[in-house]
């Protein structure tokens, strides 16, 4: 989880800080710690909830792992002390967290392998694509969300503002398609641009040429994720800057005759940027959970996937491993937010 | 972004040289391999991949689908059928050691000793008293008589590559080159993306006509489709109606129609049991009347169910469950015994047992208690079984009963209507194997789940007298044509007692790029299978054109590459002066 925080740290940090007033940090490390105790707490109760969830779900694990194939009650009971299913809840229970605070989060029924070397291997796809989706989206976002703000009601505001509602509001998995068909296999005299399958040629050259062939296998995964996910960053920005400019400090700086172009770059961007860069950090687990969809239409080899193929099966200890490293993805996210948010933002210091 | 893009042009480029020349044959496959270890993968595709990669010691027949030799060269059985000495070829593994009986005995015997070994193929070898080799001779002492021994399911393991596996249950076979005697061997295997083979040079049919087979998977149908259509796979099998409608009228493609191998049937719940005969689940008492069971066939249109819910590419079933392509083993209802499409005597069966239609059309229970109010149990995201319920229920509504849809997710289906017993009537389907033995013995007393509640594999819960004797005739019956009318007697006592109802046998539909594929022989070889056939027939003969330009993954053409890097790099250079103007304007507007 440590990569997509270096990725995007620097980014938000420099986008907010030419701002003139750069807080200084003082208090800031307390602040950081409680919440990371309350972030502590919160992961604590995903690990006890995660094991009565998954002790909830209807059906026999075992029964279900059997999938109607003929097997007889020693092979049941094989597979029930594999799992350890047949020792009393409370020492289940006692097991599961202690394995799971030793990070093994034990062997995945399906792929007879430790969930936690699976999803080892998967997050470098999952972060690659959620990664560079999210700095897209972000840029274009912020971006387009500052012009459309700045100069509400003009046709690019409309414009920009009705695409990327149109596009927010698409099912994921039917724009997928949609650009697939377009873009992957071409219509009419149009070829096919794009492969849309994996993250790689079965045929992958070597060196520099395999980063230009994964290049080009990121192209459509990435176009989908970014036009379901920009709109949200595009609208927070046009709304916080509408704000920022009916403000007082906006009206004083264009009075002393400032340039309209500074005015907006110096005073009231630095400012409208705080929720979009809380909301930027917010969502970055959300985007690696919420990738299942674009991963599936895509056959990308990341964590969405194996999350699908998990749920397909259904492989317990798999689904469980995977959801529970969203949801820890989520709250560590969901903290970090809140600490740089206290770090650019006076006002939530003096509160 | 202009590097993204520009990328495509120079990889095609790349890609030329090393691939050119080579044959290379692409499968599409929608579902992912589980495991590598063929003691413990039981998905469809894992164990195509392993007929193509191991021998066994016997194969269908390309043309007649009756056991022939593959790694057993010949074999005798023992007059009371219980012992079967089988030779083993001379055959050579891919790292050049020979193959001999011991492989065969330990692969066996590893089966019977370790439970974790059972996971695949454990039924195979149930009945085996014990299995010793001598050179090349290997022995299998049999429990009780077993006439579908010729059709053991199990590959033959290298005993010198396997014997050091200590944890079969967590043993992954990740090694590669894998050491195997069958046509292929895997070379390389990406998680959830693909699997290489390449042809092995000691095969002893002689090496495969293509250098090497690449099973692709997908996670979704339509992208299959669309590599297909795009030239990035050759060939890909089992279709549904709608996908196989998409690439028909593609010229570059061969829509492959044929008889398949399933037979898709309703389950009634007829008063499920456990082995020990005690009731389980929640079944309606009215379908344990035969009576009702058979006006419920009667009252089926199979034929409109082919042509509205297959979309005519399927047959009606006039047989059970044993599908028309096995001409050996299929029986057809005839005269009497057919139950052909008549609501009238569907209706006239129900009004003569007692169930007498109330005010509202819907009949009830002759002592008056219950309506017949049937559910009908489906899975859940399945558009076909869901078009198949509709129907069911205009059926069966003219019949004065009443049918609900129930739909499960995959998980739950299979345990409430094969071990819970919580459903009146399910939907069900089986592919049959070339001997119909493990179709037939899913619907034996003692695959209903154990007193616990647990195990079993029952297809039905049926547990009838005539049907156990008959199954353990065609046990002893050695003689095929004699073997065969006792498993067609069977399939006439499923027919008339009708714990099942088969509707359709849906056709076997494939695709493969005929630019492509040069010849491939399907099995059976008149008028067969391809991908969905048994054994490794059409993937030992196919042959492809070599791959003189590269072409690679972006298929398509050659230059399609090239095309899209400079149409990309067009558009980002485009795009990239685009900003820069509109930014250079949005300033010189906003200056004063």
């Amino acid at each position: 989880m440590t990569t997509p925080l270096e990725a995007a740290e620097p980014a938000a940090v420099q986008a907010a800080g030419p701002g003139d007033e750069r807080p200084t940090h003082r208090g800031t490390l307390q602040y950081a710690l409680s919440k990371a105790g309350g972030a502590l707490f919160s992961i604590a109760m995903v690990i006890v909830g995660t094991f009565f969830l998954f002790r909830l779900l209807p059906g026999d694990p075992v029964r279900n792992l059997a999938q109607g194939r003929n097997m007889t009650p020693a092979q049941l009971d094989l597979e029930r002390r594999r799992l350890g299913l047949d020792k009393p809840l409370i020492e289940q229970f006692v097991d599961f967290v202690g394995d799971t605070l030793r990070l093994d989060l034990g062997t995945s029924y399906e792929y007879k392998r430790p969930v936690l070397d699976l999803i080892g291997e998967r997050l470098g796809p999952t972060l690659l694509l959620a990664g560079t989706g999210l700095i897209i989206a972000v840029s274009l976002g912020i971006w387009q969300g500052t012009r459309a703000g700045w100069r509400h009601g003009s046709r690019f505001d409309r414009f920009s503002t009705g695409a990327s509602l149109v596009l927010w509001s698409v099912p994921t998995f039917w724009l997928g398609l949609l650009l697939m068909m377009v873009f992957g296999v071409g219509i009419g005299p149009i070829p096919g641009l794009f492969p849309f399958r994996g993250i790689e040629s079965v045929d992958a050259p070597d060196g520099f040429a395999y980063i230009l062939d994964v290049a080009s296998h990121m192209v459509l995964p990435c176009l989908t994720l970014v036009a379901v996910v920009y709109a949200q960053y595009l609208l927070v920005m046009r709304s916080s800057l509408l704000e920022e400019v009916s403000q007082d400090y906006v009206t004083v700086a264009r009075a002393k005759g400032l340039k309209d172009d500074d005015v907006r770059r110096r005073h009231a961007v630095p400012n409208a940027l705080l929720p979009t860069v809380t909301l930027v950090f917010m969502r970055v687990g959300f985007v690696v959970g919420g990738a299942v969809t674009v991963e599936t239409i895509y056959t990308w080899p990341g964590l969405g996937q194996l999350f699908y193929e998990a749920v397909r099966v259904p492989d317990f200890t798999l689904m469980q491993g995977t959801f529970m490293l969203i949801t820890v993805a989520v709250i560590l996210m969901n903290t970090l937010a809140d600490v740089v948010y206290h770090m650019l933002d006076p006002r939530v210091r003096a509160a | 972004m202009a590097l993204l893009v520009a990328g495509q042009g120079t990889t095609a480029a790349l890609a030329q040289d090393p691939s050119a020349g080579k044959k290379t044959m692409r499968v599409g496959a929608t579902q992912a391999m589980d495991s590598m270890n063929p003691f413990l993968a039981v998905r469809l595709v894992s164990t195509s991949i392993h007929r193509w990669m191991y021998g066994y010691l016997t194969v269908p027949d390309s043309k007649t689908l009756q056991p022939s030799p593959d790694l057993a060269e010949s074999w005798t059985t023992s007059d009371d059928g219980l012992t079967w000495t089988f030779k083993i070829r001379a055959a050579k593994w891919s790292d050049g050691k020979p193959v001999t009986a011991d492989d065969a005995a330990w692969t066996f015997n590893k089966m019977m000793t370790d439970e974790a070994a059972k996971t695949a193929n454990g039924p195979a070898v149930e009945n085996f008293e014990s299995v010793t080799a001598s050179g090349q001779d290997l022995t299998i002492k049999l429990k009780a008589p077993q006439a579908s021994m010729l059709e053991n399911p199990v590959p033959i393991m290298p005993k010198h590559v396997w014997e050091s596996v200590t944890d079969m249950a967590n043993y992954d076979a990740e090694k590669y080159p894998s050491v195997s005697s069958g046509p292929y061997i895997a070379v390389e295997h990406k998680k959830d993306q693909y699997v290489k083979l390449q042809a092995n040079p000691n095969y002893w049919r002689g090496a495969p006509k293509i250098n090497e087979l690449q099973v692709i998977f997908y996670d979704n149908p339509q992208a299959a489709i669309a590599g297909l259509k795009n030239g990035d796979i050759d060939l890909i099998g089992r279709l549904q109606p709608p996908e196989f409608q998409a690439i028909q009228n593609d010229p570059n493609i061969e829509a492959w129609n044929t008889q398949g191998r399933r037979a898709s049937y309703l389950q009634i719940n007829h008063g499920a049991t456990t082995t020990d005969d005690k009731p389980v689940g929640d079944g309606h008492p009215a379908l344990k009347d035969v009576k009702v069971r058979q006006a419920l066939h009667y009252a089926i249109d199979k034929q409109k169910l082919v042509d509205e819910v297959q979309n005519g590419l399927a047959k009606p079933a006039d047989g059970s469950i044993v599908p028309p392509m096995y001409t050996d083993f299929f029986w057809e209802a005839t005269g009497d015994t057919k139950v052909a499409y008549d609501a009238a005597k569907a209706n006239q069966i129900l009004d003569d047992a007692g169930y007498k239609k109330g005010a509202d059309g819907v009949r009830t229970m002759p002592d008056g208690k219950r309506k017949l109010e049937f559910r009908f149990t489906i899975h859940t995201d399945t558009p076909i079984e869901d078009k198949l319920a509709e129907y069911l229920t205009g059926f069966f509504k003219d019949i004065g009963i009443t049918l609900t849809t129930v739909k499960l997710d995959s998980s739950k289906f299979s345990e409430e209507t094969g071990v819970t017993g919580n459903f009146d009537i399910a939907i069900s389907g089986w592919s049959v194997n070339p001997d119909p033995e493990e179709v037939m013995a899913t619907h034996l007393c003692s695959r209903r789940p154990a007193p616990g509640g647990e195990g079993g594999g029952t297809e039905s819960f049926f547990c009838d007298e005539t049907f156990e004797k008959l199954y353990q005739d065609q046990l002893k019956e050695l003689d095929r044509p004699k073997r065969a009318e006792i498993l067609k007697q069977m399939q006439e006592r499923l027919y008339t007692q009708a714990p099942i109802i088969a509707i359709y046998y849906p056709n076997d539909l494939e695709g493969y790029r005929k630019d492509r594929i040069t010849s491939i022989t399907p099995i059976p070889e008149t008028k067969g299978l391809l991908y969905g056939g048994s054994g490794y027939w059409p993937f030992y003969t196919v042959d492809v054109k070599a791959t003189a330009t590269g072409g690679g993954a972006s298929g398509g053409g050659s230059n399609t590459g090239l095309i899209a890097g400079i149409v990309g790099g067009v558009v980002a250079v485009g795009l990239v002066a685009f900003l820069a103007t509109r930014r250079r304007k949005s300033t010189a507007d906003e200056r004063e």
